[in-house]
Formats: C-alpha cells, sequence, structure tokens
C-alpha cells in the first residue's frame, strides 16, 4: 500500500513537471503522426492494390502487358523491403541515408516531414497487401455486373469494388492505426517529439524511471482504446441501416407500366395488400429477409 | 425482316484444350426473342458471356452493326454499354441501394445528369414493381426482387439487346414466376431479347425464335413451332422429351 502511495505521488510529481511541457505535447505529436501517416499508408495501400489487380489478357498488347508485369514487380519488391526490415531503422535508413547519398542536397527541414514519411511507407506496404486481399475477395459477379452495364476497369473500381473493399479492410485500417499509435514510438531514433521521447527526456531528469513508465502505459492503452471504440462506431456507420423504408406508390400501377384494374389481380403477389401488411410488420420489428 | 443487330460468325471458344463452343453462326435482328437452350454443360452461357465480351472468343467475329467487336483495339465498355446483361446471380452492387444500383451506370458511363437518370430509373423500376423498394440494399430483398431490380438496372441503359443468362435458375420456384412475368412483357413491348433459359414454356410461347445447343455447336434453331412442334434432328427429340414427360 506504501507502493502504491509512493507511486501515485512520484506520478503527481512528474505530472506537475513535465505534464504539460513534454507529455501532453508528446500525446499530441504522436497522435498527428499515426493519424497522418495511416491515412497517407492507405492511399499508398490502395494505388498499389489497385495497381496490382489490373487485369490483363494475352491478347493485349506487349507493351500494356510488360507495363503491368513491371508496376507487379516493383510493388511486390515495394512490399518485401517494408514489410521485411524494422520500422526503427528505416527511420535511421531514410534520415541519414538521403543526405548522405546526395551531399546533403537532399535532407529534411523538419523531423515531421522524415518521421510521416517513414511510417507511412510502412503502413503503405502492409496496406497494400490487405487491400489487394480485400479486392479479390470481393465476388467477381460484382466486377462483371459493372463490366456489363459498360464501366471501364477504373469505373468498376471506384464505383464498386473500392467502397466494398474498404469496409471490409476496415478492421485491418484500424489494426495498422492502433500499431502505429504504439509503433510511432521507435522515431525517438530519430529525434521526434512523440509520447514516448517525452518519457525519455522526463527520467533524464527525475531518474523517476518507473512511475515516468506508468504514466507512459496508462497514456498509450487510453489512445488505444479511444482509437478502437471511434473504429467500431466508423464501421456500423459505413454498415448502414438495417432496415429500409417501403416508398408509397400507386397501387393501380403494375409491371411493364400497365394499369390494372383492381379487381382484375395483379401479376405479382407482392403488390397485394396482405403482402405489403406482413412486409411492412415485420419492418416494424426491424426484421428484414437477408439481414446479416 | 428487321435491322440486324448482332451477327455471329464461326465462334468459337476454347478453354486450354476444352472446346466449348465449336463454329456458332447465328444473328439477332432487331425485335428477336430468341431462346437458346440445350443441356448443362452445352456453351450456352458461355456463347452468351462471350457476345458481351466477358469471355473472348479464341476465333470468330461478333459483328455489332457491321463491325466486328471481337478482335482487337475494340472499346469492349463502350459496346457494352449497348448491351444489357442480366445474370444467374443478379451481380446487383451490393454498395448501394436498388435506386443507386439503377442510377450510377447512366450517370458514370451515359454521362447523364443525375435527376435525368434518377427519373429514367424510377420509371423502370415501377415497371418491374420494385418501386417501392428503391431505398433497400440488395442484401435486404428477395432473389426474384434482385433479379427484377437487375432488369431495372439493365434496361436504364437504353440497351438495343438485352442478354439474359439463365434469369430464374437461382430462383425459388415460387419467384420464377414474378420475373418471367417481367421479361414476357418486355418481349410484347418489343425489346430485343437473348435468354438462355431452361424455362421451356417461355421458350415455346414467348420467343420468336429457339435456338438449340448441344456440346457446343447449334444442332438445331428454329422458330418455336419448328423447334417445339417438329424437330428434325435426334438430340433435339431425346432432349425436348425430357422435358414433356414431367
Amino acid at each position: 500500500m506504501e507502493k502504491f502511495s509512493q507511486l501515485f505521488a512520484d506520478i503527481v510529481k512528474l505530472w506537475s513537471k513535465y505534464g504539460v511541457s513534454h507529455y501532453l505535447p508528446g500525446i499530441r505529436n504522436t497522435l498527428v503522426l499515426a493519424l497522418v501517416a495511416t491515412a497517407i499508408g492507405c492511399v499508398i495501400g490502395f494505388v498499389c492494390g489497385v495497381l496490382n489487380t489490373i487485369p490483363y489478357t494475352k491478347k493485349d498488347p506487349l507493351v500494356k502487358r510488360f507495363f503491368l508485369k513491371l508496376i507487379r514487380v516493383v510493388v511486390r519488391v515495394y512490399v518485401e523491403v517494408f514489410r521485411g526490415t524494422p520500422m526503427v531503422l528505416q527511420a535511421v535508413f531514410v534520415y541519414y541515408g538521403l543526405p548522405y547519398f546526395t551531399d546533403n542536397v537532399v535532407k529534411f527541414s523538419s523531423i515531421w516531414a522524415a518521421a510521416i514519411l517513414v511510417v507511412s511507407i510502412n503502413t503503405g506496404a502492409y496496406m497494400a497487401e490487405s487491400v489487394r486481399g480485400g479486392i479479390i475477395s470481393i465476388d467477381p459477379g460484382q466486377t462483371e455486373g459493372a463490366k456489363a452495364i459498360g464501366m471501364t476497369h477504373v469505373q468498376t473500381m471506384l464505383n464498386v469494388i473500392l467502397p466494398q473493399a474498404l469496409r471490409n479492410i476496415m478492421p485491418q485500417i484500424g489494426n495498422n492505426f492502433i500499431i502505429n499509435v504504439k509503433d510511432t514510438s521507435v522515431m525517438f531514433i530519430i529525434g521526434f517529439p512523440d509520447f514516448f521521447s517525452a518519457h525519455r527526456a522526463a527520467v533524464g531528469a527525475s531518474y523517476l524511471y518507473f512511475p515516468s513508465a506508468t504514466v507512459e502505459m496508462a497514456g498509450y492503452l487510453t489512445m488505444t482504446l479511444i482509437a478502437s471504440f471511434l473504429l467500431r462506431w466508423v464501421e456500423k456507420k459505413l454498415d448502414g441501416d438495417s432496415s429500409y423504408e417501403l416508398v408509397q406508390v400507386d397501387p393501380l400501377t403494375m409491371t411493364a407500366g400497365t394499369y390494372s384494374h383492381p379487381d382484375r389481380g395483379t401479376p405479382f403477389d407482392e403488390q397485394s395488400k396482405e403482402y405489403r401488411g406482413r412486409v411492412q410488420q415485420g419492418l416494424k420489428h426491424g426484421r428484414t429477409r437477408g439481414e446479416r | 425482316m428487321g435491322e440486324m443487330i448482332l451477327q455471329i460468325n464461326h465462334l468459337s471458344k476454347s478453354f486450354g484444350s476444352n472446346l466449348v463452343l465449336r463454329d456458332i453462326d447465328f444473328t439477332v435482328e432487331k425485335g428477336d426473342v430468341t431462346s437458346i437452350i440445350g443441356a448443362s454443360g452445352s456453351g450456352k452461357s458461355t456463347l452468351l458471356r462471350c457476345i458481351n465480351l466477358l469471355e473472348t472468343p479464341t476465333s470468330g467475329e461478333i459483328l455489332y452493326h457491321g463491325e466486328n467487336v471481337a478482335g482487337r483495339g475494340v472499346n469492349a465498355a463502350a459496346y457494352r454499354s449497348h448491351v444489357g446483361m442480366v445474370f444467374q446471380s443478379f451481380n446487383l452492387f451490393n454498395n448501394m441501394t436498388v435506386l443507386e444500383n439503377c442510377i450510377v451506370g447512366q450517370v458514370k458511363v451515359l454521362k447523364k445528369n443525375r435527376e435525368d437518370a434518377r427519373k429514367r430509373a424510377m420509371n423502370y423500376l415501377e415497371k418491374v414493381g420494385m418501386a417501392p423498394y428503391i431505398n433497400a440494399k440488395p442484401r435486404q430483398i428477395s432473389g426474384g426482387q434482385k433479379q427484377r431490380v437487375a432488369i431495372a438496372r439493365a434496361l436504364a441503359m437504353d440497351p438495343e439487346v438485352l442478354l439474359f443468362d439463365e434469369p430464374t435458375s437461382a430462383l425459388d420456384p415460387e419467384m420464377v414466376g414474378e420475373v418471367l412475368n417481367v421479361m414476357q412483357a418486355l418481349a410484347q413491348e418489343g425489346m430485343t431479347m437473348l435468354v438462355v433459359t431452361h424455362e421451356m414454356a417461355f421458350a415455346r410461347d414467348v420467343s420468336s425464335h429457339v435456338v438449340y445447343m448441344n456440346q457446343g455447336v447449334i444442332c438445331e434453331q428454329g422458330s418455336p413451332e419448328e423447334v417445339f412442334g417438329n424437330p428434325q434432328r435426334q438430340e433435339t427429340r431425346d432432349f425436348l422429351s425430357r422435358f414433356r414427360s414431367n
């Protein structure tokens, strides 16, 4: 008990000294970096995923086939390299590598640019595979339906496939965001002022390692818990309503635009009064056919 | 007779070494309702998919108003926007409502403005009796309803010819009727249709032309009276007798 009260006192001490100057800006920087890098990473992933799934047949001209093959190889190399090396190393490699190679012509004026670049391309490498999986998991019938009404590959992708793929990979995007919230902590290696670097600054002066680590643990956990809660909410929003409103129409309107006399019977049973009543009854209870 | 829309010359299709279609010749004129019948695996669906370029023919020509669309360098998307298709598995866009399904093609492909597209979509959805359901998602409606929406979606594109790939095969028996009713109404309005079907009554009573396919070749074709009333080939007789007995 004594230990706990001491821990609490130390945390209060740390927070009053470093809270506003280090911990809070650290939290903000971590969240901004994770958010921006995940967003850019998703864009990279989507572009790679789409480029990777452009179909080609043996009938296409050789040039087109060559370029599509080339694109696939390039994306593959990118994915394997950035998925297969630690992000902490990638940060060092990019941050010091570019000035080294270009004799300081190209260097990062801002630590933010370097951090966003590294985390984005890292996320993009993971997302490329997720997006590819999301795209190939969509029923080929969807593509055929779109093609059959004359859509081009790009139109099919933008209007039909990607919205569905996006819904399917939402959990993956959320996963990547949460991973980024935590893993941006390795950016301290190039001096990025994130939440974890606040810990390093605080303990460097106060030597309160364990209390500061407790603050960090609680902080990271709070961030990721809020993130996963928000992601669930977004997913629900994306799914839309589970029921729908029937639109009243002229009950005498019949199929094929013909008008039928009420007592002559109807071509479709759905148009009959009892059926509509049944459907509306079902809707009232929030139950619809084929509801997941 | 009417204006020639499609002319298929010596069309062949093979998957690897498996020859699915052999030297198919036939024509579709404006206003024709052609039923393609035959046993499963006889190449009916493949023929229809070749006509819509969803499969690439191995050899032969598909002339659309005299222009070969089966060759290289053809804008397949532009051609497909004139040829509607209704699938066995509906293939409605799952991310859109019923109404949105019928609008998207008009806006994106035909570049119509949204309001016109909406009116047109509503018109056809009313025609197939699906106007009350415009706000539903495809997963919320039944198979027969989905297929009627799919027909409305194809019609909204103002196609010159409508291809039906076994439109009732995935439906419960009680839902087959509602879809066939819509198709029959379309046929009576003069829509040019090419229907792959197992519904012999539809082929006999509604179509103007019947094609019987067997093992990748057109075995016999003619008017429904000729093919159903007086089949010339033994294969056709065998096939039809299997339907008569039940």
